[in-house]
């Protein structure tokens, strides 16, 4: 018989349950541990440093200066108002693109899978520079056009806007499309026949059943896309011909003004702050648990 | 590192074979053995020390302008000293602060601009030169500093597209802001090194004046607004010698700001272009230390060999920067051509303003978040 | 005709995909009102006949008919059918009156016919009150009633079901087949029901269609599909049974070397296939009349709750190498004794439920 107050074992199965999660903990301890080392402190090292002055000292003057002048604003309204395009483009072209992929057979799907990825194969500033040479003044597609006297003068593709939210759309692509193809290959193909065959026209059914069961994808690769646009320093040096200039590149010619990383920490932690408050207010418009039950 | 390793691994295969060949001899050999291999190991250490210390590291900007520095400076300069040098490429000053905040050890030299040394040296983060080893008594006055031992002078000028323009290109500052004379899409330096020069000059100041003049706040603003006055024109801001290079051979602007000797190139290679050194602001480069560079003192004496005039005068064949060292028109070192070709050479000169590293200590910074704030208008 | 309903008529269907036959030239005729069941093992192709129905598989050739109306070219959207899907498939970001009231939305009723007729569609089901829930905080039963309640809402005059209650357990499956007769009974649609569970399309169907290899291999009513199998495959596939191998001479059919009296005579001398239902197995006395007469050794014994299960190895010098099942229900025929392994058994199968297939 048992003792009085215990069952059989009861004590022991306790101990190896507690013994199983202490494990469990022990486990994810080296991961903790490396997430707030790799996070955690470099980001609250960001914040000290931008409350450093260039005489070493405590001090607002990083955050001030950006006050001081007009081109911080404008440089962050640029950054924000490129990555938005970028996304935007992203969506509109990823979304009918990834579509059609959802569609395919898969062994179709996957042959178009690697042509979306391939471009990941070769180095940002090679895909870049192959931008510049195609839609330069005197490049392939502006010679293309002027033998076949479509146009009569060439059009100005890059060191503009439009020229780096091509090169960027184009590398962003397939961030947009990966989630997206993930979440579109799981929305049951039953929903969009049920659909039909309760009376909905094709479209109908798309824009009813398959679009807002496709939107936690959408969603996700946006986000991915908007984030890490904001970080873009390659593609708008080179493509934007210094017209578009983005809150990275400052961050680095601030270095080299500066010799301080105070200048530059500023300018990294607005946009960290400003992003994470974007992605607060759009959190709120949707709702992330909606989107969570919509698997 | 990697030569210090590459010896490292040698060794060890030497010290391997020997105690191979001691083995043979017989267990009652085992206390040779170890003796031999201290003592080996003692040369080795001692081999690997005198190696790294006979080995240099410098970085500078790559393209045209780094081929023939290796060509005509770095390789024969080392050769002659009996060492052997590693080049790489780096970003600029703040690659210099980089290293030197973080305690790094990438390289023990760079190339750099006059500008950017004067405010590294400023920082604290590079190494006083020791002029009692480099012997700049030669040289053009005002070509070396403190913490940057000058070795050629370039200019920036105005270039333009002989397709567009012909001969007839913009001469002058003027011309370049004359956007009725001279219709056409121009390109300007994304920083505001030696651009707010321009506009003064091309506003007909004095060149004596121009210093002066963007010392005031007024100044400064009325360089910014003349260059506002084009900014419709202006196709490209570029941030690099190659970048500016590249324009001029893709047609992509009609005319730019640049440095001299990237055109001189870019029309060996074929490209359309033509300046004129009236148009001129000079500037210089040299070489400079980081702050605790771990071969410090075999870099003072490079340095110092580099200034030898020989090999300045290989290095203009391959990209037309001037000497620092006057010793290096002398003797025929120079074809009389190629020399009349350098910003540097008298006839040249006597057009240019000379681009003063003082007021770009004092107001660089707050001229460059002008200019940047203008750029994004 | 009744006015809820129509008749489907099927004419010549044959979908090949390459070299492979998934129908093959199906002629068919649901009567209006009718419950009939497309009954098949997987990869049969009823359920590709579904699709043909609703629209989604287009045949290579053949004619669909609801009512006099050719369909076949007719995309989905416009053939104004029910359809209950095999996994539900209702719609996860849509609550249960949402995803009733979507086919409502389509045809533009107003709110307050909308509001009617998803009340009522969910009254039908059993689900009055459940409306507003999320699809995901539903149990497995209660998705199906909301499918069924969909697919009815617009009162549809044929209703196409791919196996709809697959995915349920075993008792809340039966209770769902009766229950959906009933419903049917109630609704009287014409109801063309895809399933692999024979036991289901026998408890629910007026009629029944096996399919197997992309044809029609039997038609009719239950009963006649069980008690006379056309061929060896429905006789193997539908209900239980024991094929033993008999050969005919001279319209008399032999096992071994003793005769078997047959209901339908073979017609043709030959090999054929005594099927043999354990049900229909008892225990005999010797000189029971119509009856063909066994004997043989239990070799197995197995208790099965409602019936003793019993696989007996017949008399090898009269019947050959032959063994047959027989289940003897859990009651009177037992009478307290209990075969068990070893006991020699007389039983009798009565010539009325004796026949022979190919």
């Amino acid at each position: 018989m048992a003792t009085v107050g215990a069952h059989l074992n009861e004590e022991a199965l306790k101990r190896l349950d507690r013994q199983e999660r202490f494990n469990l903990f022990g486990l994810t301890l080296p991961y903790l541990g490396l997430v707030s080392i790799l996070i955690i402190i470099p980001i609250g090292w960001l914040f000290y440093m931008s409350f450093i002055g260039r005489d070493g000292t405590l001090s607002f003057e990083n955050y001030t200066r950006m006050l001081d002048s007009k081109a911080y604003i404008r440089i962050f309204i640029t950054t924000f108002k490129i990555s938005f395009l970028t996304t935007l483009i992203c969506a509109l072209i990823g979304y009918p693109l990834t579509y059609f992929m959802s569609q395919l057979p898969k062994k179709w799907a996957g042959i178009c899978m690697i042509g979306v990825l391939i471009p990941f194969w070769t180095s940002l500033l090679v895909r870049t520079y192959a931008w510049l040479v195609l839609l330069q003044k005197k490049g392939l597609l502006n010679n293309l056009l002027l033998d076949f006297q479509i146009i009569a003068e060439p059009i100005k593709f890059v060191h503009n806007t439009s020229g780096t939210l091509i090169g960027m759309a184009h590398i962003m692509l397939p961030f947009l499309i990966l989630p997206l193809y993930a979440n579109m290959r799981s929305i049951d193909k039953d929903c969009v026949r049920a659909a039909a065959s309760l009376g909905a026209t094709p479209s109908r059914a798309f824009w009813t059943v398959f679009f807002p069961l496709s939107i936690p994808g959408l969603l996700a690769g946006l986000l991915i896309v908007f984030v890490l646009c904001l970080g873009f320093y390659v593609t708008p040096a080179v493509l934007g011909g210094g017209r578009v200039i983005m809150a990275a590149m400052k961050i680095s010619s601030n270095i080299e003004l500066y010799f301080s990383w105070g200048a530059a920490s500023a300018l990294g932690v607005v946009l960290l702050v400003v992003t994470m408050a974007i992605l607060f207010i759009a959190s709120r418009l949707v709702s992330i648990d909606q989107i969570s039950t919509r698997g | 590192m990697e030569p210090k390793n590459s010896f490292d691994f040698d060794g060890s295969c030497v010290n391997a074979d020997i105690v191979e060949v001691l083995n043979v001899k017989g267990e009652k050999m085992k206390k040779v053995k170890q003796i031999l291999s201290l003592a080996l190991m003692g040369v080795l250490a001692f081999g690997a020390s005198a190696y790294a210390e006979d080995s240099i590291r410098i970085v500078s900007w790559g393209g045209a302008y780094q081929k023939g520095q290796s060509i005509g400076i770095f390789q024969p300069a080392a050769k002659a000293m009996g060492i052997t040098v590693k080049e790489d490429t780096y970003g600029g000053i703040s690659d210099v602060k980089l290293m030197v905040k973080s305690g790094g050890d990438k390289f023990d030299m760079f190339s750099s601009g006059a500008g950017s040394c004067a405010s590294g040296g400023a920082e604290g983060i590079l190494e006083k030169l020791d002029y009692s080893i480099i012997d700049v008594s030669n040289h053009i006055p005002g070509t070396w500093s403190d913490y940057c031992a000058g070795a050629d002078i370039f200019s920036v000028v105005a270039a333009w597209n002989t397709d567009t323009y012909g001969d007839n290109g913009p001469r002058s500052w003027a011309d370049f802001y004359d956007v009725e004379k001279f219709p056409g899409t121009r390109a300007m330096r994304s920083k505001v090194d030696a651009q707010l020069e321009t506009a003064l000059l091309a506003d007909g100041v004095p060149m004596s004046e121009v210093y002066n003049i963007l010392s005031t706040e007024e100044g400064m603003d009325r360089a910014l607004d003349k260059i506002r006055s084009i900014k419709d024109h202006i196709a490209v801001w570029w941030t690099s010698g190659a970048m500016h290079a590249q324009l001029m051979k893709d047609g992509e602007v009609d005319m730019t700001t640049g440095w001299n000797g990237r055109f001189d190139v870019a029309k060996r290679d074929g490209a359309k272009v033509a300046y004129d050194y009236k148009t001129g602001i000079m500037d210089w480069e040299g070489y400079g230390i980081p702050k605790g560079a771990k071969n410090k003192d075999l870099g003072m004496k490079y340095i110092a060999e580099m200034m030898k005039p020989e090999y300045m005068a290989e290095f203009v064949k391959h990209i037309t920067y001037g000497p620092t060292n006057t010793k290096a028109y002398e003797g025929g070192l120079i074809s009389d051509a190629l020399a009349r070709s350098l910003p540097s050479h008298p006839d040249n000169a006597k057009h240019q303003l000379l681009l003063s590293q003082d007021w770009y200590a004092k107001y660089r910074t707050i001229a460059a978040e002008k200019y940047t704030e203008m750029m994004t208008e | 005709m009744n006015s809820s309903s129509l008749n489907i008529s099927i004419k010549d269907v044959t979908k090949t995909y390459g070299n492979f036959y998934a129908l093959k030239n199906i002629d068919l005729e649901v009567t209006s009102g009718e419950f009939l069941t497309l009954l098949g093992p997987s990869g049969s192709g009823k359920t590709t006949l579904l699709m043909v129905l609703a629209g989604f598989t287009s045949p290579d050739y053949g004619s669909v008919k609801f009512g006099e109306e050719e369909v076949v070219l007719k995309p989905p959207h416009l053939r104004d059918i029910g359809m209950v899907f095999q996994n539900y498939a209702l719609f996860p970001h849509m609550n249960v009156k949402q995803n009733v009231g979507y086919p409502q939305k389509l045809r533009g009723v107003n709110k307050i016919d909308m509001k009617k007729t998803v009340d009522e569609a969910l009254a039908t089901v059993k689900l009055d009150g459940l409306g507003h829930r999320g699809v995901s905080e539903l149990s497995g039963g209660q998705r199906q009633r909301v499918a069924l309640a969909r697919a009815i809402v617009f009162k549809p005059k044929i209703l196409l079901m791919d196996e709809p209650l697959s995915a349920l357990d075993k008792k809340l499956r039966e209770e769902m087949q009766i229950e959906l007769r009933h419903l049917h009974d109630s609704l009287n649609m014409t109801t063309v029901y895809v399933t692999h569970d024979q036991k289901e399309a026998l408890t629910m169907s007026d009629r029944i269609a096996v399919i197997n290899d992309g044809s029609l291999m039997q038609l009719g009513r239950p009963n006649e599909i069980y008690n006379n199998p056309n061929n060896a495959f429905i006789a193997d596939f539908i209900g239980e049974s024991s094929l033993i191998s008999v050969s005919v001479t001279n319209k008399k059919a032999y096992l071994g070397t003793s005769e078997i009296l047959l209901n339908h005579s073979a017609q043709k001398d030959g090999k054929y296939l005594l099927v043999v239902r354990p049900e229909k197995l008892f225990l005999a006395k010797k000189t029971e009349k119509n009856t063909n007469l066994f004997t043989g050794v239990v070799t197995e014994s197995i208790f099965q709750g409602e019936s003793q299960l019993l696989v007996l190895k017949l008399e090898e010098e009269v019947y050959g190498n032959q063994s047959l099942q027989m289940r003897i229900a859990n009651g009177f025929d037992l009478k307290g004794k209990i075969p068990i392994v070893g006991d020699e058994l007389t039983i009798g199968l009565r010539k009325l439920d004796s026949f022979i297939v190919e």
